[in-house]
């Protein structure tokens, strides 16, 4: 979930007022955000947005629009979109994408913004939407790289193209020397970060403009020069580079919006892509894009329960900043143009929801009629569970993850069906457990301090290989039982698994263990039912308990519940 | 002090009878007096002492040596120093060997007796290496040693206090035999200490009197009482019903398993049915028939455990697989745009370990009947540092509800029911949320009577790019519960790590509220 700081300064102004903390607590919920904390001595309120979905909310002036909006009912406009029918002038400013770069990263889309000169808190808010729109919405820049330049530097048209990595050269932002793109993908920070972006390609994106001048080398690091915008600039060229247009248009048009809501005046650029799309091989931007969307107010009534008016509908979705109409039984939505989420019709029945006023709907019960049942496995093992009880036994709960040395090694068994995890956070928990038994070996390990005889079990899953399975593993139901005591051996393990099996009411045979480390040999026993092994138990071995630590004769035993209910 | 008399020990009720004021009580007095045995004393005056009833006047250090049992037979049969002189005198000069065997001693006995003898002058060595007698009586500690034997042997035991300074030499060495295995006598040192009654004491004593405790009432109740009915002819000692217990440890349920439990029931008993499944997954029920984008940020490699082997699953089961990736694509039949790039078909059968329940609730989809309600508690696995609010795998509890005519006002009437239900809600709130695979989303928050307000859960109605793709053409309201905080203070507990603690101590005494 993005995260945002808003200076108080700026969000206020962006609000249109001051607004308490309790205001905004009870208001943010509209825009799905919540209130993170304020930090009254730095003057920045930190907000937490929940909508993945919804990159213009990542920013403070994108959160006040959508507070104003709902407060207001007035969806706001701006002048400066071109889009299918409209082209705003462009000045002579200009991008043009070469087709070098297809294949690589196939688009450059740019705009320029103009206004007062920035303060230190503008220019800090401005980065910190660049960085969320690009690191969040953006993959981490694989999708959407944005560079922020020193418009009055740029001799326009501004050129994207690949160049050879080696042979193109500038001084990068935050350092004093000149170096080759290779060398900064090497060397520089954002290099090591981003570099792996492009640097398997034989030509790596660049950016430059009329006179040759590098703005930067996306999607890595600007220029130290044109690509160094300081506090005091006040006419700023936005550029974004990546391989998904609409993603490049809609984060373009949300930092438009968020600029302009800050007193700038948006100037479009013109841009000539490589190749063509869907909306022609030149556009001018900030440019809409999007498509009307619609839902029946059947569908309305039918997902939330109220019959909701065209009307109402309308002006519900206008304090969610969306401008609507009634066409006969539906409502058409036109898509604000910092916004792409309006995938389904249900995404329009969650904005009515919302500018409805989630308060107005009434709960009430579901009123069909169902059976409530447990399933078949928690009945049965809340069966054996009641045996292991009356049987002295405290039940334990485990962790399903574990350590090569706690599931294989300290157990002195193989770990081929072990079912191991190749990304593990830490040795720690690099495995599923593949049976409970060293689970309670860990408890008796921990416990030597808790009062003799130890009488533990659990009934759980467990996870091994199983080729037999789509997935190439099975998880089971299982139970485990553990005794450790002065005097304790295979008679009293018997003794527990015909006790266990008789009140379950499954007849069993035993048959001899042979190869199985874990048990002194002669000393444990196979539980076979209906012709199969379902579990195993006996005297643990004393090279078992030494791996553990554990000084006290032990008897242990696994059973394979699936088996038996099977 | 005021002594409950009743609750007094019978060894401390005839000890209190048997005296009276100003009269000294020693252990020596109960012992002949009243047939205790020496335990019986210290327990009786300690617990006396306790109470304020007696009170020491003297204390004196007694040095006392107890005649065993070798002493027993020395006394009986003779010293070994005193049988071979007798053997001697009577049947002349014999070798050592045949001493032995004839008294049936020791070697070791044989050879420091004669030494004895010999030391003395009253028996030597021959030239043929033969023992022979040549005085006519023993020496005079031997027969020292006799006396003592002899005085002792009725007694029992000899008070060091009351010997001679030549006894005590004698005895001493009968005592102290270095290297000997048993000695005719044991050395014990003891205080002997002199009690008396004190006022409350005697207090106690007259109550005793007035209240008819002998001292001889019954202790426990045996079998052998109920069959000859010897019961019938006396009275039951009242025991002191605030003693400490002793600690039992009984069989238990974990009391994490059994809160889990009742929140299963509840759900059961609120019409809905529990499902279950394997714990390795693959991207395709994990995510995609979600409609969580492929390339969805909570689908990284930083967010979900990968298996190691084998990485894919073998297939994808169909009509799901086509389905629900065309509904990626462009929408399918949904109704909806779709999320408009290339579906990676490899991609969708890596395994991975299940990282959210809502994958068990699209599985149901496919199973599941018109009307229908249906949950699970099921362990999922997160890749998070370990610490105390995010563990290795933990629980989710989640569920749907499927029906023609199901709605969002239904979904909050289901929360509300959550809410009171399971959680004991004072106040519920609701709020819009954002999950990838519902739409509309809502938050619940309730007001609960000792954690105040906290977020109970998230739910919201399937998005049709989830329901239609697996089969579902009716709304399904889907949600999920948060109930580790409850279960935390449930137990009493702070630290999430604490509910699947390997730690038998802790897990014994736990306990719900």
């Amino acid at each position: 979930m993005p995260k945002i700081d808003a200076p108080e300064n700026i969000f206020y102004s962006l609000l249109g007022r001051k607004m308490s903390d309790d205001e905004l607590v009870a208001i943010f919920p509209v825009a799905k955000a919540e209130l993170d904390g304020h930090d009254a001595e730095d003057g920045v309120i930190r907000i937490e947005l929940n909508d993945t979905n919804r990159p213009d909310l990542w920013s403070p002036a994108g959160v006040a629009r959508a507070l104003r909006t709902y407060e207001t009912g007035v969806v706001p406009e701006y002048g400066f979109f071109s889009s299918a029918d409209v082209e705003r002038d462009s000045e002579g400013r200009m991008v043009i994408d070469d087709e070098s770069v297809l294949g690589i990263r196939d688009y450059s889309i740019g705009f320029a913004a103009k206004g007062k000169a920035v303060d230190d808190d503008m220019l800090v808010n401005l980065i910190q939407s660049q960085e969320k729109l690009c690191t969040n919405f953006g993959r981490k820049r694989k999708t959407i790289a944005m560079g922020i330049y020193r418009k009055d530097m740029i001799k326009f048209p501004v050129h994207y193209a690949a160049v050879d990595p080696d042979k193109t050269r500038f001084v990068p932002l935050g350092m004093t020397e000149e170096l080759s793109l290779r060398e900064i993908c090497e060397k520089h920070p954002k290099g090591k970060e981003y570099g792996h972006i492009v640097s398997s390609f034989p030509l790596f994106p660049y950016l430059f403009d009329d006179n040759g001048d590098t703005l930067s080398f996306p999607p890595v690091i600007n220029s130290a020069r044109i690509g160094a915008v300081e506090v005091g600039d006040s006419d700023f060229f936005i550029e974004l580079s990546g391989p998904i247009l609409d993603d490049l248009l809609l984060a373009a048009n949300i930092l438009a919006c968020d600029m302009a809501d800050m007193g700038f005046t948006i100037q479009p650029v013109k841009v000539r892509f490589a190749k063509d799309t869907p909306y022609g091989r030149e556009i001018t931007v900030p440019y809409y894009f999007q498509k009307d969307a619609e839902a029946e107010l059947s569908l309305i009534e039918k997902k939330l329960g109220l019959p909701i008016s065209g009307d109402e509908a309308v002006s519900a979705l206008a304090k969610m900043g969306v401008k609507a109409r009634v066409e006969g039984c539906k409502v058409r939505v036109e898509c604000p143009a910092w916004r792409n989420d309006f995938l389904h019709p249900v995404d329009v029945v969650e904005d009515v929801m919302i500018g409805y006023g989630l308060e107005r709907f009434e709960p009430v019960l579901p009123h069909d009629f169902t059976i409530g049942r447990i399933s078949p496995v928690e009945e049965f093992s809340r069966k054996v569970k009641g045996i292991l009880v009356g049987l002295g036994f405290q039940e334990m709960m485990y962790n399903y993850l574990g350590s090569r040395r706690e599931y294989v090694e300290n157990m002195h068994v193989s770990d081929e069906k072990c079912v191991f995890i190749a990304n593990p956070m830490s040795e720690n928990y690099e495995v599923i457990r593949p049976s409970i038994l060293p689970c309670l070996l860990e408890s008796e390990s921990v416990s030597g301090h808790a009062v003799y005889p130890h009488n533990i079990f659990e009934v759980g899953k467990i996870t091994i290989k199983d080729d037999s399975d789509n997935s190439g593993t099975v998880t089971k139901d299982s139970l485990g039982f553990f005794s450790s005591n002065v005097h304790i051996g295979y008679n009293e393990a018997a003794s527990y698994v015909n006790t266990i099996m008789y009140f379950l009411r499954k007849e069993y045979t035993l048959g001899e263990v042979s190869g199985d480390e874990r048990f002194i040999p002669g000393r444990a026993a196979q539980i076979m039912y209906n012709g199969k092994a379902v579990g195993i138990f006996g005297e643990v071995h004393p090279q078992v308990l030494e791996s553990w630590g554990c000084s006290m004769p032990a008897i242990m035993c696994e059973i394979d519940l699936d088996a038996l209910m099977a | 002090m005021d002594i409950e008399v009743k609750n007094l020990h019978p060894l401390e009720v005839r000890l209190l009878r048997h005296v009276s004021l100003g009269e000294p009580i020693t252990a020596e007095r109960l012992i002949t007096e009243l047939d205790y045995k020496v335990g019986q004393c210290n327990q009786a005056f300690s617990w006396l002492l306790a109470k304020g009833c007696i009170e020491e006047i003297d204390r004196s250090h007694k040095v006392v040596y107890e005649l065993t049992d070798l002493g027993r037979e020395y006394q009986k049969n003779g010293l070994p120093a005193e049988r071979i002189f007798a053997f001697l005198s009577r049947n002349g000069a014999h070798s050592m060997p045949e001493i032995t065997e004839a008294l049936g001693l020791e070697k070791s006995d044989t050879g420091s007796a004669f030494g004895l003898l010999s030391s003395k002058g009253v028996a030597k060595m021959n030239e043929e290496r033969k023992a022979e007698v040549i005085k006519d009586s023993l020496p005079e500690d031997i027969q020292m040693q006799r006396a003592l034997l002899d005085k002792a042997v009725e007694p029992g035991s000899l008070d060091e206090s009351f010997l001679s300074d030549n006894e005590k030499a004698a005895i001493s060495q009968l005592a102290k035999k270095r290297g000997a295995s048993s000695a005719p006598f044991k050395l014990s040192e003891r205080d002997e200490v002199v009690y008396r009654l004190t006022a409350a004491g005697d207090a106690a004593r007259k109550a005793v009197i007035e209240a008819n405790i002998t001292g001889e009432e019954f202790g426990i109740l045996t079998p052998e009482m109920i069959q000859n009915g010897t019961w019938k002819n006396g009275t039951f000692r009242p025991y002191g019903i605030n003693a400490p217990t002793s600690r039992l440890i009984p069989g238990r349920r974990n009391a994490y398993s059994e809160y889990l439990q009742w929140v299963k029931d509840k759900l059961t008993a609120l019409g809905f049915e529990e499902f279950d499944g394997p714990l390795v997954e693959n991207e395709f029920w994990n995510g995609d028939a979600l409609f969580m984008p492929q390339f969805h940020s909570a689908r990284d490699i930083h967010d979900v455990y990968y298996v190691k082997d084998p990485v894919h699953a073998k297939k994808i089961e169909e009509p799901w697989l086509s389905q629900v990736a065309a509904t990626h694509e462009n929408g399918w039949k949904t109704g909806s745009r779709g999320w408009g790039y290339a579906f990676d078909h490899e991609f969708t059968r890596r395994q991975v370990l299940r990282s959210q329940g809502t994958v068990l609730s699209a599985h149901q989809l496919t199973k599941a009947k018109v009307p229908g309600k249906y949950f699970g508690i099921v362990r999922c696995f997160r890749y998070d540092q370990v610490d105390a609010t995010h563990g290795a795998d933990f629980y989710q509890t989640e569920g749907i509800v499927l029906g023609n005519d199901v709605n969002l006002r239904n979904l909050l009437g289901l929360l509300k029911m959550f809410a009171e239900e399971i959680a004991g809600a004072e106040e519920v709130k609701y709020v819009p949320g954002y999950f990838p695979f519902t739409e509309p989303s809502i938050e619940v928050h309730i007001k609960h009577p000792v954690l105040g307000w906290f977020e109970l859960g998230g739910s919201g109605i399937f998005r049709p790019e989830v329901t239609e793709a697996l089969g579902i053409d009716v709304p399904v309201l889907a949600w999920g519960l948060g109930i580790d905080r409850m279960a935390l203070m449930h137990l009493g507990l702070n630290d999430l790590r604490e509910l699947f603690t390997p730690d038998i101590e802790s897990v014994r005494m736990r306990r719900g509220n």
